[in-house]
């Protein structure tokens, strides 16, 4: 069911238990969990955090604590699938779930006694009503009732008794068939695409908002949480932005209320700004020459992989009058007189160049003299840590990724290392035409020699890249049924295993809302194939499937979709 | 000493808040506390004052002495005298090191605050080791230094006496058999 007052049926019930935390391995989860661990730690709540990565961690962690807890708070997983059925829990524990997934599995919403869903109720759900889909088995009992019941009557008035309940048991029986087959349908265009809603972040710090135990790091998370979703691309861009008006009102309220003309604020003091900054990723840790060169948006309108592009950049840079030398520098250190106007000059530029929407309405973060971030890089620094492939990452300390300063540098250097991967990975396959059309959709296969293809076994890079490579493809094809067309990718995740982890993605467009069909395309393909496949991923668009098992499985997945 | 345990002594002293929860008076060893109402201000040992403000449970008033225009008169006197001036507060750096720390939100001007403790910090330093340079080259039996406190004790507390040890034993090493040692080299 849904929650509807967060906090006297989430916080006040947990406030004085102890509560077992399971997070799913994404950014927008751990800020979330970042800022429920901050009010915990205000009201000295017990509780034991757990990341778990897919559905089956899910299960083990959920066997694991289920003797000693009986509240389980769940962030980002668990509210498109039926919880009960799939954890058998006992009927005293209780389960919070504050999940972004779509569409919320019927059984969670209407389940009024374990399941209490952190949700919303009007966050673009459109869940079917109870009628439609549940229906009393009361009926049942009453037809075999009147056939006992005629049992008991003299032979001839029996005879007639029954024609009259043979015809309505009939009638009810046809009435029942009607009544399924249109819950099947309802069913299935409920649960057919599948798409993200308002950040978990955003929810959690909104409880402490009415707590008023919000301060400006839980603002910051919260921040992060919602620009996790934009950069990976899950929400509609007006989404994105009505989020973000919400979280400036936050922001001027927060700066209202320390800053004053006498007493100014220490500088170390957190300072939360709203920008509206380039949309050129990491530009300010990076020099603007790689910037321009590694970010989506701008390598796909001058299609950089080709020589033509390249020349196109260089007359670019060379209209906005910035010279090459400054140019690859450091950020850092380019020339004051060139950074002070530059995204002014930058806007201007673009605009004539066809890239209309080169700036986007974000939040930066400074404190200190040297220390400015952009929601975006911490982003992407998180995003690179927590998927790292290097052999020296410790596993466990996630939520250090976000305070801790240098790892928040040592992030934002392997965020680097990843767009070039994924910058280079898309100019070869468009530049070898990788990307074929299988009729219903793109399809595209990174073999195992590729550079960096270990990056790509983890589902955030490969969601990057695949999003990428999409943009790409259609800013380089000209024919134009493949624009609209969805993307697979497949990419080697474990050698010795011989699996692959395959990705779909919805077709690319400006009105696009972000619904992806995936999820249910590869279950079935699955099941008429019998291929060995585990749909481990909360996002089930996302899902590992046996190399040998590659083939069969992309043509029942062809013939499903045509 | 360590520079910990004079910070722990340190918390012990009274500072105001203003709590924004409500909890009657509490009875501990140490004395008595509260009542606590939201919104009216009431006088805390720092340890409390911290530990409530980091659970977000209050607001920290700055000490009578932690304002930019007293500080910089008591560091210009500082400057001029040769002897100590009373400090602004017997644990002045510890109060303003915590409390910087952890609530500069609550504290206006907090990095001038900074800078002008520093300052009166470096002096009376300073004095410090002028005042023992001169203390050992004269070869005093004895000093008398008022208005020191105990975080500036604590910082030449080993040093002096260590080195005054070892001073002891090579004067008395170098006249074996007198009892009063004579010789100024050294």
């Amino acid at each position: 069911m849904f929650v509807t007052d967060i906090r006297k049926e989430f916080y006040d019930v947990v406030i004085n238990q102890r509560v077992a935390l399971l997070v799913a391995t994404d950014i927008d989860a751990l800020c979330a969990c970042k800022v429920l661990q901050a009010l915990f730690h205000c009201d000295q709540v017990q509780y034991t955090l757990v990341p778990v990565t897919g559905w089956q961690d899910l299960g083990t962690a959920f066997l694991e604590h289920k003797e000693q807890f009986r509240y389980f708070v769940l962030l980002n997983c668990g509210a498109n699938v039926d919880l009960l059925e799939m954890l058998q829990p006992d009927d005293d524990s209780i389960f919070f779930i504050c999940d972004t997934h779509r569409p919320v599995d019927v059984v969670n919403v209407y389940n009024d006694s374990q399941i209490k869903l952190l949700i919303k109720q009007d966050d673009d759900l459109g869940v079917p009503s109870y009628d439609d889909i549940f229906r009393d088995e009361d009926e049942e009992a009453d037809d075999s009732g009147n056939e006992s019941d005629g049992g008991s009557e003299p032979a001839g008035k029996r005879k007639r008794y029954d024609e009259g309940a043979v015809e309505r048991r009939i009638e009810r029986q046809r009435a029942k068939r009607e009544w399924e087959a249109r819950r099947r349908e309802i069913l299935f265009d409920y649960e057919q695409y599948e798409y993200h809603g308002t950040s978990a972040s955003l929810v959690i710090f909104e409880l402490a908002w009415v707590l008023t135990k919000d301060n400006k790091d839980m603002l910051w998370w919260a921040v992060i949480g919602l620009t996790d979703q934009w950069v990976h691309d899950k929400i509609t861009h007006m989404k994105y932005v009505t989020d973000i008006a919400t979280m400036q009102r936050h922001v001027s309220r927060h700066n209202h209320r320390n800053e004053d003309e006498d007493n100014s604020l220490s500088i170390d003091c957190m300072r939360i700004s709203f920008e509206y900054d380039l949309r050129l990723t990491l530009y300010q840790h990076w020099s603007l020459f790689e910037s321009i060169c590694n970010s989506t948006y701008t390598s796909c309108n001058f299609k950089l992989w080709s020589l033509n592009g390249q020349k196109k950049l260089q007359e670019f840079l060379a209209d906005m009058g910035l010279p090459l030398k400054q140019v690859r520098q450091k950020f850092h250190s380019m020339d004051m007189v060139i950074k002070e106007n530059l995204r002014e000059v930058i806007e201007e530029s673009s605009n004539k160049y066809g890239m209309k929407d080169i700036r986007i309405q974000t939040f930066g973060v400074h404190f200190g003299f040297k220390n400015r971030f952009l929601a975006s890089d911490v982003v992407h620094a998180a995003a690179a840590l927590l998927e790292s492939t290097e052999k020296d990452e410790s596993a466990g300390d996630h939520s250090d990724h976000l305070s801790n300063l240098e790892r928040l540098h040592l992030g934002i250097d392997l965020a680097k290392k990843k767009l070039i991967a994924i910058q280079q990975t898309v100019a070869s396959c468009i530049c070898t035409n990788l990307i074929l059309s299988q009729g219903p959709f793109l399809y595209c296969y990174l073999m195992e020699g590729t550079p960096d293809v270990r990056l790509f076994s983890k589902p955030m890079a490969l969601t990057l890249l695949c999003k990428y490579l999409l943009k790409a493809f259609v800013s380089s094809t000209r024919n134009k049924r493949c624009k609209l067309l969805p993307l697979v990718m497949a990419a080697p995740l474990d050698v010795e295993k011989g699996t692959v982890i395959v990705l779909g993605i919805p077709p690319d467009s400006d009105t696009s809302d972000k619904k992806n069909f995936f999820g249910r395309a590869f279950e079935k393909a699955a099941e008429s194939t019998s291929s060995r496949s585990l749909h481990d991923h909360f996002d089930t668009s996302i899902i590992e499937l046996k190399m040998e098992d590659r083939t069969k499985f992309l043509d029942a997945l062809i013939t499903l979709l045509s | 000493m360590d520079p910990t345990e004079v910070e722990f002594l340190a918390e012990k002293e009274i500072v105001k808040i203003i709590p924004n929860f409500s909890l009657d008076k509490i009875y501990l060893i140490g004395g008595d506390l509260g009542p606590f109402n939201p919104g009216l201000p009431v006088q805390v040992p720092v340890w409390l004052a911290l530990n409530l403000k980091q659970r977000q449970k209050c607001r920290i008033l700055p000490p009578q002495w932690m304002d930019v225009d007293k500080l910089e008169e008591v560091r210009e006197m500082e400057r001029k005298e040769d002897s100590f001036t009373p400090p602004p507060s017997p644990y002045y750096m510890e109060l303003t090191k915590l409390l910087l720390n952890h609530a500069s939100d609550n504290i206006p001007k907090a990095d001038e605050i900074r800078t002008l403790v520093k300052d009166i910090w470096d002096t009376r330093i300073a004095k410090l080791r002028l005042s023992a340079d001169s203390f050992i080259s004269q070869q005093e039996a004895h000093a008398k230094l008022d208005n020191l406190t105990l975080m500036e004790i604590n910082t030449t507390r080993s040093f002096l006496l260590g080195s005054l040890n070892c001073m002891f034993k090579l004067r008395s090493n170098m006249q074996p058999g007198t009892s009063t040692g004579k010789g100024p080299d050294y």
